[in-house]
């Protein structure tokens, strides 16, 4: 039976908006064929809803009441100094940097000299040159697949990352998405990272906002990552003081044998995010850590999802996430490790754990495992407290006041979770933009 | 001079009594022990004393130096000079006991008019002190208390009492969950401290610790009441006698 959807008003404006841009937006004949293909899968899709499994927390077809118009050719004068204000913390790092505004590669902003083994190039360019094989992407749930086509429909740049095999980077690189002149506007962007064998790279993504540009806004990003035999790779997402935005992220990651991936997302100062990774161990003994932290007031929504395919044996996955809410900020995890039945000695562990300031905040955790593989080892674990009473009361025993009793402990919560970034100077900066964030809330 | 005068206590939200009119005196100088059974308040004199906040003082009141603390926050008190020994310690995952050390002794230094110490300063302080009580400094790196023995944890309290140099003292139950040795080294810890300026509180529930810190007066708390008072030959007689008869005077 075919049950007739109901289009919502940002539904039809989505589907039907696509005619009216679709000569603005970058790639050849052959791109523009597999643009037009994804808008029709998003048309039978529709916006993820509550009734999708996986979008059971975030119902997007209920929030997104519109469709704001796509950013394109991005026309703002933003200035090198704008970027690093937007970067906060992150400013300070000095490495090498490919900069977005508004969903476009702005060449005089970024700075990529001096890297080698590393080729770094805007996606736009790609696609004119014909990669309509980088829109390709897909997920498994129907909510994710309409997203993902609506990023393919819709692109208009990233970053293509290619970094050679063998290639070793001590700085991190950045790839920095910049909202900028106050304009209440759609992005969709689109990274594609391959590391080849035995490179060693930290890349970070970061979504911020030129501050008092801060405007409603609608991000749908997606990022693929290909990690190659013994690799190590650090990857970073942060996602902070972007205001009232609905953020929706994707990242689909395949780890080559004896990998090692560690990646961290950071989301505060975000109305809606929804940040999905998907990993999938594609060769054996790959070890992956994927950790986060989370820090919501007001009504602010910040889902994370996961899904985690053991698909080769002896497979390491780790991950811990920490969150912390306040007044009526609602926290979402979901964490689905799949043990398939190939993936003998898999060693998989998982926390969440939400750190509750207020008694009008929510966390919702939902970890599951699916276990096929019988010679493993696998735990998870979910908590969502109060700061402890006690524990205060000792700390102030010891002398030490109210307010600088709270940020020890919230501090210390949210560190443990922070701590897990190797690169120093990238967890420097996001414990002290944490710092800064919590700060307003001790 | 600690003074408490006709201290009716309950818990917060229940109406049983715990402490139902306690009167003590401890001068400056002086280390006295309160003695007396499980369940029959000392811990709650401890905590009330610090300022914990899930009891409620009904009636009576806590002079320190003349001036009563009942108004004060924890903190405060802390600042002024009380010091509670726990008789559980706390764990405080992800503060390292170095930084809490340093905290809180600059915390108070700061509410007593004094300069904070530098780090060099306070890492000097500190390995001084630590070795004293026979602590590893590369313990304190790690989380407070976690993953430390029972009698690692009471060795730690007293390190934060001598860093926080405070000079009214209240131990409860120190002496539990200590083997002989450990015993000597917290009662060396504490008698080091032993001084005309400071006042001591030590409760415990065996006449052991006694031999080792010994008191200038002992006084059986029971059923909520200081029962008798006497010199350091009390805690010998209740070690044969036990506390049975405070239970007929009780009645
Ligand atoms: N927080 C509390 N909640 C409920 N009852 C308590 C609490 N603290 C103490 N009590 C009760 O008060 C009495 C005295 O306890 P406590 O002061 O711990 O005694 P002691 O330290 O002498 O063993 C006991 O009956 C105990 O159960
Ligand atoms: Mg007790």
């Amino acid at each position: 039976m075919n049950v007739a959807v109901m289009k919502t008003r940002a539904e039809v404006a989505l589907t039907e908006g696509f005619a009216g841009v679709a000569d603005a937006l970058p790639g050849s004949d052959e791109v523009r064929q597999a643009r037009t293909a994804a808008i029709g899968r998003f048309a039978a899709h529709g916006l993820p809803h509550r009734r999708i499994e996986e979008w059971k927390y975030t119902d997007l077809r209920g929030v997104m009441k519109d469709a704001l118009p796509l950013a394109v050719g991005d026309q703002t004068k933003t200035t090198i100094a704008d970027v690093i204000v937007a970067m906060g913390a992150l400013g300070r790092i000095d490495a090498p940097r490919l900069v977005l505004v508004n969903g476009t590669y702005r060449r005089e902003l970024s700075n990529l000299d001096g890297i080698s083994g590393v080729v770094v190039t805007p996606l736009s360019a790609a696609l004119q040159a014909g990669a309509s094989a980088s829109l390709s992407l897909d997920e498994e749930d129907r909510g994710s697949q309409a997203l993902l086509a609506l990023n393919a429909a819709y692109v208009t740049d990233g970053a293509v990352i290619d970094v050679a095999a063998g290639t070793k980077l001590a700085e991190p690189l950045l790839v920095v998405h910049v909202r900028a002149g106050g304009i209440a506007q759609r992005t969709v962007s689109r990274s594609q990272i391959r590391v080849g064998d035995g490179a060693q790279v930290t890349i970070v993504e970061m979504f911020v906002a030129v501050p008092g540009s801060i405007a409603d806004g609608q991000t749908n990003a997606a990022s693929e990552v290909v990690v190659g035999a013994n690799a190590e790779v650090g990857h970073v997402k942060v996602a902070m003081d972007l205001g009232q935005v609905i953020h929706l992220a994707n990242w689909l990651v395949e780890l080559g044998t004896d990998s090692n991936y560690r990646a961290f997302q950071y989301t505060s100062g975000v109305g809606l995010a929804r940040n999905q990774v998907r990993t999938t161990f594609k060769g054996e003994n790959a070890k992956l850590d994927i950790s986060g932290a989370f820090l919501a007031r007001n009504s602010e929504h910040i889902d994370t999802t996961l899904f985690v395919d053991h698909a080769t044996p002896g497979g390491e996955s780790r991950e811990l996430f920490k969150g912390v809410l306040d007044g009526e900020a609602r926290g979402i995890f979901q964490g689905k490790v799949i043990v398939r039945r190939d993936a003998q000695k898999t060693d998989g562990k998982q926390m969440a754990q939400a750190l509750m300031l207020s008694e009008t905040a929510e966390f919702d955790s939902k970890p599951e495992l699916e276990i096929y593989a019988d010679d493993v080892v696998c735990g998870h674990g979910s908590t969502s407290a109060a700061l402890d009473g006690e524990l205060l009361f000792y700390l102030r025993a010891r002398g030490i006041p109210l307010k600088e009793a709270r940020a020890l402990l919230i501090q210390s919560f949210i560190g443990e979770a922070i701590d897990k970034i190797d690169n120093v100077a990238v967890r420097e900066a996001l414990m002290s933009e944490a710092e800064t964030w919590l700060a307003a809330s001790i | 001079m600690l003074e408490i005068k006709n201290l009716h206590v309950k818990i917060a939200d229940e109406d049983a009594e715990i402490l139902k009119g306690i009167d003590l005196v401890v001068p400056r100088g002086e280390v006295h022990a309160i003695m007396g059974p499980n369940g029959s308040g000392k811990s709650t004199l401890a905590y009330v004393l610090a300022g914990r906040e899930d009891y409620e003082v009904t009636d009576g009141d806590i002079l320190w130096n003349g001036e009563s603390i009942l108004g004060m926050e924890p903190d405060e008190r802390a600042a002024k000079g009380v010091f509670l020994a726990f008789q559980y310690p706390m764990e405080i995952p992800g503060v390292a006991g170095l930084t809490f050390l340093r905290t809180a002794a600059n915390a108070v230094r700061k509410k007593r008019g004094h300069e904070e110490l530098t780090t060099p300063a306070f890492m000097k302080l500190v390995k001084e002190r630590a070795a004293s009580l026979n602590i590893d400094v590369e313990m304190l790196k790690r989380p407070v208390n976690v993953g430390f023995s029972g009698g690692e944890k009471k060795r730690s309290e007293i390190l934060q009492m001598a860093m926080l140099e405070p000079s009214l003292c209240v131990l409860d139950e120190t002496d539990s969950g200590l083997d002989i040795d450990a015993l000597r080294i917290v009662a060396d810890g504490v008698n080091a401290l032993r001084g005309p300026d400071r006042a001591m509180l030590v409760i415990t529930h065996y006449q052991r610790l006694l031999n080792h810190i010994v008191p200038d007066k002992v006084h059986v708390l029971a059923y909520g009441k200081i029962r008798r008072s006497g010199g350091k030959e009390l805690a010998l007689e209740l070690e044969k006698s036990g506390y049975a008869e405070f239970q007929k005077d009780a009645a």
